[in-house]
């Protein structure tokens, strides 16, 4: 039993709001609470409902009766009969397909099906030949190329029936597939199938409304939301104008980044001469001790530092989808099985079945590709704005190496669905490696732990996902932000804002941060709500999905483009490895910009550079074009 | 560090409305903090695994003689054939759930030492209540089957 919980946003206006907002807060936290029944995936079964009236027909084996349908037919009852129209001659009363016992019962003397007229070689025009395979519609090892009821709804429309595909309705298609999956005993004869909600209806699991979980989303949704533009409205612009020269202590300039001793105010007492503004916050966390936090938050940083048009924030929003990554992941990893017979089943388990787990996995999926945009941003904006050059130059070679590690989280990540997905671009990728020389043998088996993928590669990029690549991003991002502040802080301004004396507070910077993590949950959570993460039937002994139809992860593309022009080792591994050789050797061939271009868009000095930077960009994006519109005969 | 506490005073006319949007900021932030908690818990409430049995078939009762007492350590428990007839006797541990070991006129707990007597009795702490009994069928062909709860 699940009650949806109330709508948080009432009564927020009123002047008591606060007060209102914790008592609604404790209300729902209680209603959530009782809510809380446990749940599981078992017990769907049900018993069969009463037989309706039997009906003998003509064309077909008297004892085989058309169903009648109730007085209020649910969409599985209609799909019932028209299973019995349509389907049936071939996929058997019971779903059981064209096997010897349906043939002999279902058409006595006919049941040479491959020899009789309807379907013989020479057979009238309203008959057709008949495949000599029909397999089974229900029973609980079919439809398995299925994931989705939308899936199964598709193909139904599409492909069936086999003598006249597409001449089903959509509406005949929901109804077979309504009937299909009652008979599998999938939900409750009394329940109405939803077509609206088959994207979240499995069609191998058992089925139940996630009402309550839905109502639970929109509530945090609205929650998040409504903080962001509580937020908005409250936000403070309360930079400090210095009173004294600007040439102080307190005009930072980038010319001696590091060693500027006010940033680290409060273990080092700030000198007399300070201007008072800032002192008055510093007093405030006096007494506590600096921890890394307060390191990448000074009390307060020089306000030409921190413009968005110039940073576009995207250094802040990948740690936040990296921490986001990081919480919904160990969520996942709480229901994820990493064995092969079973790792594409829990997956389905998480989807489908977990309250909120369809969120947490969309979470997660859609954060990991938004972090290889928004690092890709990243990455062009510092070659556009020459941010590369000493003395930020090891710096970015750190960030290079994170944007490789995203690259090889996502891949990773994207292997242990070990579904039918992710066959062939985990046979292409591992192959690759193999193409290296000399080395490349034993890197294979490093990396696969076989001579062919199974259990081993398996628990291997598990680990490497788990802990391994987080264990060595943990250090370098936090290197990474480390250095951001020991290298002169988010940005260096251009020479003419140097002198502006100007300082947003801590507080601001916090406040600008925690509005940027909220839109992006916001988006984040909006974007899992309407496109829920992909999902391909388990992995199996033959692939069900046509290889014409595979494609590397979307990020990966370009290499699947780039492997159709030639050998596989300088298209699929040397040209990549180039790519990134130029990018770690931007900084060492241009370390140096003329003081007046630095810290703004498009400096002249850096030409070379943003060509570079731009035909990196336009290459990927038009190979990943060109393989979207690539068909393979 | 609570960063949205360290506001600067007096910097605004405007400072109570301010520090209201403030105050409801952070319950918005601290709500949808407990929101998520609530749905966490309902997360990880979830059961993937399917319950265990209730319903044991143990065999024909003709393969339990009189006076025997036979341990079917699936349950666990022991199916007991004495002149009164059929029963079976749950074999784990009222004190913390170990399986208790059959002697042959007691039971005896091996975690702890409690002991219970044949009827189930504790005659020996730590244990405090009885081995419960547990409900048996006889079917039409001859068959035993225990139920648990």
């Amino acid at each position: 039993m699940r009650r949806p919980p109330a709508n948080p946003s009432a009564g927020v206006s009123r002047n008591s709001a606060l007060v209102t907002i914790i008592i609604i807060g404790i209300l729902l936290l209680l209603a959530a609470l009782i809510a809380l029944s446990p749940t599981h995936a078992y017990g769907a079964g049900d018993e069969p409902g009463e037989e309706p009236t039997p009906v003998p027909t003509s064309w077909i084996s008297p004892e085989i009766y058309e169903p009648v349908l109730p007085a209020n037919p649910l969409l599985a009852d209609k799909g019932a009969a028209k299973y019995w129209a349509v389907c049936m001659a071939c996929h058997g009363d019971r779903g059981q397909g064209l096997t010897d016992e349906w043939r002999q019962r279902g058409f006595g003397e006919d049941m040479d099906c491959w020899q009789s007229k309807c379907h013989g070689n020479n057979h009238p025009p309203e008959g057709f030949r008949l495949v000599r395979v029909v397999p089974p519609a229900i029973g609980p090892s079919t439809l398995r190329r299925f994931t989705t009821a939308v899936e199964l709804h598709d193909y139904l429309l599409a492909k069936m029936p086999w003598w006249n595909p597409g001449s089903l309705t959509s509406e005949e298609a929901w109804e077979l597939t309504a009937f299909l999956l009652r008979e599998d005993n999938l939900y409750p004869r009394d329940l109405e199938f939803n077509p609206q909600e088959a994207g979240s209806i499995p069609v191998h699991l058992p089925y139940h409304p996630q009402t309550g979980e839905r109502a639970g989303q929109w509530v945090l949704f609205g929650t998040l939301g409504l903080a962001a533009i509580l937020l908005f409205a409250g936000y403070t612009k309360n930079a400090f104008r210095a009173k004294a020269d600007p040439k102080s202590a307190f005009a930072m300039t980038d010319a001696k980044p590091a060693s500027v001793p006010e940033d680290d105010a409060q273990s080092i007492p700030a000198p007399a001469t300070a201007n008072p503004a800032p002192r008055a916050v510093e007093a405030k966390t006096a007494s506590a001790r600096p921890n890394f936090l307060h390191h990448l938050h000074p009390p307060t940083i020089p306000l030409p530092q921190a413009r968005w048009r110039y940073t576009l924030g995207t250094g802040g929003l990948a740690v936040f989808l990296c921490l986001l990554l990081g919480v919904t992941g160990t969520l996942e990893m709480f229901f994820y099985i990493p064995t092969p017979e079973q790792a594409g089943s829990s997956i389905q388990v998480i989807t489908f079945l977990v309250p909120f787990g369809g969120l947490v996995r969309g979470l997660h999926f859609w954060a990991a590709q938004a972090l290889v945009v928004v690092s890709a941003i990243h990455l062009l904006r510092i070659l556009f704005t020459g941010a590369y050059i000493p003395p930020r130059r090891f710096n970015f070679l750190l960030g290079l190496a994170l944007f490789v590690l995203a690259l090889m989280f996502d891949f990773t990540g994207y292997v242990l669905r070990w579904d039918e997905g992710i066959r062939w671009a985990l046979m292409v990728g591992t192959n690759l490696l193999k193409t290296i020389p000399w080395i490349g043998n034993q890197l294979y088996s490093a990396v696969i732990g076989g001579v062919k993928p199974g259990l081993a590669t398996l628990t291997r990029f598990y680990t490497w996902h788990i802990f391994g690549l987080t264990l060595i991003m943990g250090v370098i991002l936090v290197w990474h932000l480390f250095r951001v502040r020991r290298d002169g802080g988010i940005s260096a301004p251009p020479p003419e804002l140097r002198s502006d004396p100007r300082r947003i507070t801590r507080y601001e910077l916090v406040q600008r941060e925690v509005l940027a993590m909220l839109v992006a949950s916001l988006v984040l959570i909006l974007v899992s709500l309407w496109l829920p993460a992909p999902l391909a039937p388990p992995i199996q002994d033959t692939p069900i999905i046509a290889l014409s139809e595979v494609r590397a992860p979307w990020f990966f593309l370009w290499i699947q483009q780039l492997l159709r022009y030639g050998n596989a080792f300088w298209m699929g591994v040397a040209i990549p490895l180039a790519v990134l050789a130029v990018l770690v050797a931007i900084p060492y061939i241009f370390p140096r910009l003329p003081d007046e271009q630095r810290g703004r868009w498009f400096p002249p000095a850096g030409r070379v550079v943003q060509v570079i930077g731009a035909l990196i960009a336009l290459g990927w994006l038009a190979l990943t074009l060109l393989e979207l519109v690539t068909k393979t005969p | 560090m609570n960063p949205l506490n360290e506001m600067p005073e007096g910097l605004s006319p405007k400072t109570s409305r301010r520090d209201f949007l403030k105050l409801a900021t952070r319950g918005l932030l601290y709500f949808s903090g407990l929101l998520g908690l609530a749905g966490l818990l309902r997360f990880l409430n979830y059961q993937p695994d399917p319950p265990p049995p209730k319903r044991f078939e143990v065999g024909l009762a003709t393969d339990y003689p009189l006076n025997s007492r036979t341990l079917v350590p699936a349950i666990p428990a022991v199916v007991i054939h004495d002149r009164n007839g059929y029963s079976a006797l749950s074999l784990v541990c009222s004190h913390l759930g170990c399986t208790v070991e059959i002697k042959p006129d007691d039971y005896v707990c091996p975690c702890h030492g409690s002991r219970y007597d044949l009827s189930g009795n504790v005659t020996h702490g730590p244990a405090s209540s009885p081995l419960p009994p547990l409900r048996l069928e006889l079917t039409k062909d001859g068959r035993l089957v225990v139920y648990k709860d």
